[in-house]
């Protein structure tokens, strides 16, 4: 493990119940990188997710996260620790305003000016919030609320953001914008953990991939030579077309 | 495609400020308009009353304020968190019983309850101090045993809370030694909780329960009341944002309780019981429990809208008509309506401010109108 090493899983295990979802995963993510994780539904993209961010406990395999062991972790503590998930499906806070939905993802910093400036930061990136600064988040469309959950996860100034299915049923114009936010994030050097099921956008935006197949990894590294191989694109990208919207 | 240059030209209509300066994004005075106007109304009433000087409306007043002491408590913990807090009115009921034992002389204490234990007869504190003491007493019992049981959510918990208001009613009517058991336990003495005291401890509690919903505790519990996974994931630890609220509201309760005792001067286990949690709940809900405005409201309506049903049904049973216990039928049904059509209340589960209420305002609509037809105007432009 060198330095630039943020995140190291190694041989982990997650069950549910009775029901293996994970069997011995093994993967990094390195400082200022976007890795992609794809694979059809049911592969266990969400699940390594939940499990790294302690949402769910591992069987067994270690988790290292900036150089320290935290698998069985709450989430609470990762939280504290630099992670932040948005998690599937605009998990929002919908009777909070976006004002108070924010304030909860920067719990752990003080309100002051910095928090200003990394507000002002973000409303160039989303304006619609700025607009929608003391509505209720729930009152927001599916896109603002992703949006509103996306920024949420960014205030708190993350080492490592992961996004769990950023598109999931957003119109195309949407899921355009989302994407060429990801691309923004990146710019900035954010290193995002990203969970994708439209494979082949975010095969073209990752600096790495991993491919994932009933809870095992089928494949890992560029994303050009995943495309490459045709055989693979077949068989788990669900055909030429099978990912795009 | 740089998505910020893209999204700020198709936004070019919203001025974005240079200044880097906190108090717009958040600024804590700009919400207080709420409390500055809830205390104004019950003040105001609470004077004119007192000026009216007419006995029997100024007891249904200090009821109603006790009352309303209650149902902030209440919702501090419920509103807040979503967990319907049954065993809210068993702190009540201990509150309402320390503080007496606390501020009653050892003399009338033998003559009323000569089973009590000797070391709690030689107790006596002043009233301000005992109403205190017995807040402090509930807040203690729910400190002792509410940590195992916030882990517990929705229906589950609300079992839990349902049941432990039954071990505590039975505490409260079988310990002969302390509240004179299923017997009544009565006062002796003035009434001590007067308008004045009721209505200052309003003000307090107001204040208190306004300001812990907006804090960052407050924050934290709400957002486990919306979705306590995601909440987990952003670093709230909802075991504990919910111990410190249920810790809270037995205080209020508690200190509620003790200012009833002192009002009503007579009481047993029976009077913090089903009927209570059921007045409490009808007030914080038709009023909208998400909200101190709706609690506040709620109370207010319920409190007139009891007295105006208790005066009909005198009179329908004066005339030989059988109307007893048609009051709580009436708020019985009145709830299931709103619980059916406006399930959050006359608030709509906001708070009432000066912004709400300008906003309402013929002048302040028409104002908005304007900006509006402005904006219209320069897009066209």
């Amino acid at each position: 493990m060198n330095n630039n090493t943020i995140l190291q899983v190694s041989d982990l295990y997650v069950a549910y119940g009775s029901i293996q979802a994970l069997h011995g995963v093994c993967m990094e993510v390195h400082k200022g990188e976007l890795v992609s994780i794809c694979g059809v539904n049911g592969a266990g993209k969400s699940t390594v997710l939940k499990a790294i961010a302690g949402v769910l406990k591992p069987r067994s395999g270690s988790i290292r996260f900036k150089g320290k062991e935290v698998a069985g972790s709450k989430p609470e503590q990762l939280h504290k620790m630099g992670m932040a998930l948005v998690p599937e499906g605009r998990d929002i806070f919908p009777s909070l305003t976006v004002e108070e939905n924010l304030r909860i993802g920067a719990f752990g910093r003080r309100l002051d000016k910095s928090y200003a400036a990394d507000l002002e930061d973000l409303f160039s990136l989303f304006p619609i919030l700025k607009e929608r600064y003391h509505q209720a988040g729930g009152l927001l469309s599916g896109g603002e609320q992703q949006m509103l959950a996306i920024a949420r996860g960014l205030i708190s100034n993350p080492d490592l953001l992961m996004l769990d299915e950023p598109s999931l049923g957003l119109s195309p114009a949407l899921v355009d914008q989302i994407f060429e936010l990801i691309i923004e994030l990146k710019s900035r050097n954010i290193t995002i953990l990203l969970v994708e099921q439209n494979a082949q956008r975010a095969l073209g935006i990752a600096d790495r991939a991993y491919l994932f197949s009933n809870g095992r990894i089928e494949y890992s590294g560029r994303p050009q030579e995943l495309m490459d191989n045709v055989d693979i694109t077949s068989v788990y990208l669900g055909g030429q077309n099978g990912g795009d919207v | 495609m740089n998505l910020a240059k893209k999204l700020s030209n198709q936004q070019e209509n919203i001025k974005q400020p240079a200044a880097k300066d906190i108090s717009q994004y958040f600024d804590f005075s700009r919400k207080s308009s709420t409390v500055v106007i809830l205390i104004a109304i019950l003040v105001v009433i609470g004077y004119f009353i007192w000026w009216l000087n007419i006995p029997f409306i100024e007891d249904i007043f200090t009821a109603g304020t006790i009352t309303l002491i209650m149902t902030l408590g209440f919702q501090l913990f419920m509103g807040n968190s979503g967990i319907l807090n049954w065993s809210y009115v068993g702190y009540v009921g201990i509150g309402a019983f320390a503080s007496a034992i606390f501020s009653m002389t050892p003399a009338v204490k033998t003559m009323q309850i000569p089973t009590m234990y000797p070391f709690l007869i030689n107790l006596h504190l002043p009233f301000p101090v005992a109403l205190l003491a017995g807040a402090l007493v509930a807040m203690t019992v729910a400190a002792i045993i509410a940590w195992p049981l916030m882990r517990l959510s929705d229906a589950v918990g609300a079992i839990t809370q349902f049941a432990l208001l039954i071990v505590i009613n039975v505490m409260l009517s079988q310990w002969s030694q302390v509240t004179n058991g299923p017997r009544t336990f009565t006062l002796g003495g003035k009434r001590l909780t007067t308008l004045w005291v009721a209505l200052g401890v309003a003000v307090l509690v107001i204040i208190a329960v306004y300001y812990f919903k907006e804090s960052s505790l407050g924050l934290k519990l709400r957002a486990t009341r919306d979705d306590r996974y995601a909440a987990r994931s952003s670093g709230i630890n909802f075991v504990a944002v919910r111990y410190c609220a249920y810790v809270a509201s037995a205080f209020i309760g508690g200190l509620a309780g003790g200012l009833y005792s002192h009002y009503i001067l007579s009481i047993t286990a029976a009077s913090f019981y089903m009927s209570e949690l059921f007045m409490i709940l009808s007030m914080v809900v038709i009023g909208g429990s998400m909200s101190v405005s709706g609690a506040f409201f709620g109370t207010l309506l319920v409190t007139l809208l009891r007295q105006f049903l208790r005066q009909v049904e005198l009179f329908l049973t004066r005339s030989g008509f059988e109307a007893s216990g048609s009051t709580e039928i009436v708020v019985a049904v009145l709830m299931i309506i709103f619980l059916i059509w406006q399930a959050d209340g006359i608030t709509g589960g906001r708070e009432l401010s000066w912004r709400s209420i300008k906003r309402r305002l013929p002048s302040g609509s028409k104002k908005r109108n304007k900006v509006l037809k402005n904006k219209k105007q320069e897009e066209k432009a």
